[in-house]
């Protein structure tokens, strides 16, 4: 279709088009996705080559100061004037050689073989008391810890080499260095970014990415309940706990649980956020139809659910399923008025796996159908009139018009929310945990029940049984689906919407 | 490149920041063995003559020593881990230890509330924070000993003297004693209400569902919790038999059985089950009390730790006893339970490892245990304690120790055992479970084994 | 015609009300249940029956009594709860304003990488994590401290920005490029003319992360260990029915639920329409 052609659609046209384009050019959107990344490895490479060359010809062409720059941070700034930028390299430097002689260098160094001193026990007075030896588990943090300090002096390192001849050229050019109230000025306005940034990223490297990287190295390690520090050493097993879970000769039956669990996750993540998505969407039609009233209240008894803590609704729900719960003794209730006169006893959560997997999800509407019902409210009275028009004059009936504009505009507008709760379904804890701890319980699966999704599984491994290196492996598996489809739709919905039309 | 810079310079602090702290933490982490030459040898495992020299410094009360013993620890401070319930009784025993070694200056004792049940996986978090001297149930033990988080007992005679030695046998690994056996009654039993069942119907199982049912009211058995539903197994001929070192995992050992009769065992208890539909529940065991006062229940099997909210919902109605028994093929076969012990250990980082010792042996100590045995109704593991009144008198102590001798002790079990034989009891119970189904059952339980074993 | 029109609106507006007095029934039930048994006075744990028929205020008064008692100290827990959260949702406001503004309105090179590293940072399953942050807040000796609490809730802040980016999406950059011919930097731009014109995403971001320290029953259970005193009202209440103490507690719990559930749900009802315009408003452009 030509442009021209697209202009003279309809609204109501124009975005069936879009609507259909999107899905269409979702394969090719999965090939850029790939390509991109190895673009971005090539990109990082050729960088990493300019660096060491430019690293090269500025030590060629720097004055002593700039070349003193490459042992000592900071000179090539303090000598051309810029006292204050040139004392913080040089204390950088100061208080990274601190950091790696009282602290960095004694874990870095054990980095390759992650400790070999064993525990010895000795004699204390009347007790015989352990002298632990090394302690994998705090080298690898450590390790980790000083490899991002390290990579951070480095960068900064090569940022004072270029200040430096920076200063330099400047020097050489008649001009001086910017006054520090300048830059300080700057930080507000053209280096605004910087200033807003720097807390909430350093917050996140320390305690999202820094322990992350932990996590990741944790799965190429045989930490678990053989090798428990701190008497214990671990080691470097490379990717034995990724062939754990796809081997189905040696290792049969966490193959066997892997795979039924991913795909119960898959599954478990759809139902949730469909059944969520469609009939919080149909709630939300209900209460925002013109002519009814007390709409306040209505949205009141759902919100209720958000504002009162997971743990407590769940563990609460938890309890009315249970064989002699409120839900069975209601049951029992009404069954009485019918004649009955046993008890019943249905176990939600225990017995069948169709039953406790359709109790969850429905459970899981209860608590997740409210978020929906508040976020569409307030876009269903967003959605451009001219849609309905548009399809009235083309005599679409009401359902019609549901399914062909509403359906479709919220689909396409909530996209991004639809795929953060798609993934955080496949990482919702909370639900299966308190609701059924993963039951019915099963023979053939290894420490997983019917209900178990992946990160349930992940944290039975590494609580219970402390098997931490596969579940670390586990992890990165889960991360990687997610991250990869979250990518993908993500980046390529945000461009479809940069168009004009919903915008 | 500049735009990072910001960030780079952040990070600088927080670098800063540790390595404000990196001396703390390197002294911790490798040089802990600093002050360890005070006057003893640094030989290793065997040395009895060591053990015996700890042991002479104990007087004939069997838990107080000669306060040489104390070596050169002075200002002591140490922490104390104990079950919410016996906090305010084991701060008044610190007290009464304090005032007999006056002589020793203690800087503080504190008693922490930590439960028994979690007591490893706290301590396993992180060791230096954790108590220096805490209580835990014996199944911890072989995850503790193997983390090397605790330290060995110092009065091996003194203790294996004074204490039962069933609980001494199951608190050592590879012939070193770990722990000071605390009490000797983690284990279950029948309760009944007994208005509804009588004392000869409590011996066996047929008795004491016919009696609850024919009274309209519940048996709760938890068959989902592999704590409870182990009985099944063990009752099958399916005893576990400590563990065994396969490469470098530990698995489980089980006693040689006889597939078929385990299995016909097994068919029993689902027969009965289902028999009893309605009357034998499968509910947590927090769900009896509660059913004794709504009067909705005949009997339970529950765990000694809620004794006391079982005899405050019967008052007069309480009835005890040891498991019953369980008719297959015509013939009585006693129910066998997992029955564990509490002890205390010693935590391998403390800084005041002899301190620890001697506060250990004293609240394992006869004195200590009779005072338990008393105020809060342990059953002891001490050998005098146990022929105390207070002890001899119960009912409730009196059936469990029935049922210890029909019981696997709790220690020595795999991480992997309790969900597969939760799963077992589980599948026992099901309403879609047929009892005469042989093969399923044979399947079932080499399924559970092999997952025990984690062999698949 | 006109006659059946409007009837059969009524009739489909009478089908309406009918299914949603039915749900909202099923969707408050549960609280009901919740709030009637915690003034349940008979017996300890469950009860075959759907209302108490005893009632007392002993639940509630033993909740706040039983503070002498060794484990349980709910009101210093409601207070410890009440703290880490404020100054956790301070935080946490102030980085997600930060970089969604940034995101949004700033240009720099390395923005979309960003966007996108801050995207999927967040799905990381996060058990694994745990240990590592106890031992990096020990090196900082704040472990078993209100202060790590504070820092692990608002640590992970600016990576939620994506609804309030959003939101700052919606304002009209002209605005923007008139208070720069004015000469107003960057930062007077932040403060004076987009933080004043989104009430909406602040109480949004209030009060969503003012929620998350009450609800946290892993992190902070790792973190405090025996620390009882400093618990939680998330971890305290845990503990409450664990086996230990269900039998003495489990009322208490439910009482305890309650008053958690209150003050939030409140709050919560008081600013639910900022959160719908906020959530709204971020969602469409998010």
């Amino acid at each position: 279709m030509t442009y021209v052609e697209y202009k003279q659609l309809n609204p109501f046209q124009k975005f069936a088009y879009k609507f259909k384009t999107f899905f269409k050019n979702l394969p090719r959107a999965v090939g850029r996705f790939f390509k991109g990344i190895g673009k971005a490895i090539v990109k990082f490479f050729v960088a990493i080559a300019r660096g060491f060359k430019n690293y090269g010809t500025t030590f060629v062409k720097g004055d002593w100061a700039t070349k003193l720059s490459y042992i000592i941070f900071g000179v090539g700034d303090l000598h051309k004037g810029k006292i204050y930028k040139g004392l913080i390299f040089f204390a950088a430097e100061v208080l990274y050689i601190l950091y790696m002689i009282f602290f960095g260098w004694q874990y870095i160094s054990k980095f390759g073989t992650l400790g070999t001193v064993a525990t010895t026990y000795v004699k204390k007075g009347i007790s015989k008391v352990p002298v632990y030896g090394d302690n994998s588990m705090l080298i690898l943090l450590y390790s980790v810890l000083t490899i991002v300090i390290t990579i951070a002096v480095f960068a900064m390192y090569i940022a004072n080499i270029k200040d430096a001849y920076k200063h330099q050229v400047m020097r050489e050019n008649g001009k001086k260095p910017t006054s520090m109230i300048y830059d300080m000025r700057e930080f507000l306005d053209g280096k605004y970014h910087i200033t807003l940034l720097s807390f909430p990223v350093l917050m996140i490297c320390v305690f999202n990415i820094l322990p992350l990287i932990f996590m990741i190295l944790i799965a190429f390690t045989n930490y678990d309940k053989a090798h428990m520090p701190p008497a214990n050493l671990f080691t470097w097993v490379g990717f034995d706990n990724f062939a754990a879970l796809f081997d189905i000769v040696n290792t049969p039956k966490k193959a066997h649980t892997f795979l039924s669990l991913t795909g119960w996750t898959l599954l478990w993540a759809v139902l949730a956020t469909f059944t969520n998505y469609i009939l919080g969407m149909i709630v939300a039609l209900m209460i925002n139809k013109k002519g009814i009233k007390l709409k306040a209240l209505w949205r009141t008894l759902f919100v209720i659910t958000i504002a009162v803590p997971q743990f407590v609704s769940l563990l609460l729900m938890n309890q009315m399923l249970a064989t002699d719960g409120a839900v069975n003794v209601l049951l029992t209730e009404i069954s009485h008025l019918f004649g009955n006169t046993t008890q019943i006893e249905i176990d939600f959560l225990g017995k069948s796996e169709v039953l406790a997997r359709t109790t969850i999800v429905i459970v899981n509407c209860w608590v997740g159908i409210p978020y929906t019902i508040l976020s569409m409210s307030g876009i269903l009275m967003n959605i451009p009139a001219d849609l309905y028009e548009s399809a009235t004059i083309d005599g679409a009936s009401p359902f019609k018009t549901f399914t062909a504009i509403t359906l479709p505009y919220m689909i396409f507008v909530t996209t991004p929310q639809l795929i953060t709760s798609f993934v955080g379904n496949i990482n919702n804890f909370n639900v299966i945990y308190l609701l059924s701890k993963g039951g019915p319980s099963t023979e053939e699966f290894y420490q997983a029940g019917k209900t178990d999704i992946l990160v349930t599984w992940l944290f039975t491994l590494s609580m219970t049984s402390q098997d931490y290196g596969l579940a670390a492996a586990i992890g990165i598996l889960v991360f990687i689906v997610c991250a990869t489809i979250s990518l993908i739709i993500y980046n390529n919905s945000k461009s479809m919407k940069d168009e004009e039309a919903f915008s | 490149m500049k735009k990072i810079l910001a960030i780079l310079l952040a990070a600088m602090m927080t670098a800063t920041a540790f390595a404000g702290c990196g001396e703390g933490g390197s002294g911790s982490g490798s040089g802990s063995g600093s002050g360890d030459n005070s006057g003893s040898d640094t030989s290793s495992s065997d040395s009895t003559a060591d053990d015996d020299s700890a042991d002479a410094l104990v007087d004939e009360t069997g838990y107080w020593v000669d306060p040489s013993a104390f070596g050169e620890e002075n200002n002591i401070t140490l922490k104390v881990w104990a079950p919410d319930k016996a906090v305010s009784l084991v701060k008044e025993q610190i007290d009464a230890f304090q005032k007999h070694y006056s002589d020793i200056t203690f800087k503080s004792i504190d008693v922490v509330a930590q439960g028994e049940g979690d007591a490893a996986t706290q301590l396993l978090n992180d060791p230096e924070t954790a108590a220096d001297v805490f209580s835990f149930a014996s199944d911890q033990l072989n995850k503790l000993v193997n983390a090397g988080v605790i330290s060995e007992v110092a009065f091996l005679n003194t203790v294996s003297g004074a204490n039962d030695p069933k609980t001494v046998e199951a608190g050592t690994v590879d012939g070193a004693l770990y722990a000071y056996p605390e009490t000797n009654d983690n284990g279950y039993y029948l309760v009944y209400d007994n208005t509804v069942v009588t004392a000869d119907q409590a011996k066996t199982l047929e008795g004491v569902l016919e009696a609850c049912k024919a009274a309209g009211k519940k048996f709760i058995f938890d068959c989902g919790n592999g704590y409870y539903s182990c009985t099944f197994a063990f009752t099958a001929g399916v005893e576990i038999d400590g563990l065994e070192t396969v490469g470098d995992e530990q698995k489980q050992k089980f006693t040689d059985y006889d597939p078929d009769k385990a299995v016909e065992t097994l068919m029993a208890f689902s027969a009965l089950m289902k028999q009893y539909k309605g009357t034998w529940t499968s509910l947590d065991v927090a769900k009896i009390a509660s059913g004794f006062t709504t009067a909705t229940l005949g009997a339970g099997v529950d765990g000694s730790w809620n004794t006391v909210p079982d005899q405050e919902a019967l008052g007069d109605k309480f009835g005890a006893a040891k498991l019953p028994t369980i008719n297959v093929n015509g013939e009585d076969k006693q129910l066998k339970s997992m029955f564990g012990y509490k002890y205390i250990g010693v935590n391998g980082s403390s800084k005041f490892p002899n301190a620890a010792q001697i506060l250990a042996l004293y609240l394992a100590g006869e004195e200590c245990q009779t005072q338990r045995a008393a105020n809060l109704g342990w059953g002891p593991s001490n050998l005098k304690s146990q022929q105390d009144k207070a002890v001899t008198d119960s009912a409730v102590l009196k059936a469990i120790q029935e049922q210890s001798a029909n019981a696997c002790a709790q220690v020595n079990i795999a991480d992997t055992f309790w969900s597969p034989m939760g799963n077992l009891g589980t599948k026992l119970f099901a309403d879609d479970t047929d009892p005469t189904d042989k093969a399923y059952f044979t399947k079932l339980l080499e399924e559970t084994i092999k997952n025990i074993r984690d062999e698949a | 015609m006109i006659k059946s029109y409007k009837f059969r609106r009524g009739l489909a507006n009478g089908v309406i009300y009918f299914i949603l007095g039915l749900m909202g029934i099923i969707w408050v039930c549960p609280f009901a249940y919740l709030l009637m048994h915690s003034f349940r006075a008979e017996a300890t744990v469950g009860v075959p029956y759907l209302i108490p028929k005893q009632w007392t205020f002993q639940n509630y008064i033993d909740l706040f009594m039983s503070s002498g008692n060794a484990s349980i100290n709910f009101p210093r827990w409601f207070l410890n709860t009440l703290l880490v959260a404020a100054v956790s949702c301070v935080i946490s406001t102030i980085s997600v304003l930060a970089v969604s503004y940034t995101f949004s309105r700033l240009r720099f090179g390395a923005r979309k990488k960003l966007m996108n590293i801050a995207m999927i940072l967040g799905m990381f399953p996060g058990f694994m994590t745990m240990i590592a942050i106890y031992y990096l807040l020990k090196a900082m000796g704040l472990n078993q401290n209100l202060i790590a609490l504070m820092i692990c809730y608002s640590s992970g802040a600016g990576m939620g920005f994506q609804i309030s980016k959003g939101f700052f999406d919606t304002i009209p950059r002209a605005l923007d490029e008139a208070a720069t011919i004015d000469g107003a930097t960057k930062n007077r731009i932040f403060w004076s003319i987009i933080l004043p014109m989104s009430k909406p995403i602040i109480v949004y971001t209030v009060l969503t992360s003012f929620i998350g320290p009450w609800c946290d029953f892993i992190l902070a259970k790792i973190i405090m260990g025996d620390a009882r005193e400093l618990y939680t009202v998330a971890i305290g209440l845990q503990s409450m029915i664990s086996a230990e103490f269900i039998n003495d507690y489990y009322k208490q719990f439910l009482a305890g639920a309650v008053l958690v559930a209150v003050p939030i749900t409140l709050l919560f009802l008081k600013m639910q329409k900022y959160y719908v315009a906020g959530v709204t408003a971020g969602g469409v452009k998010g």
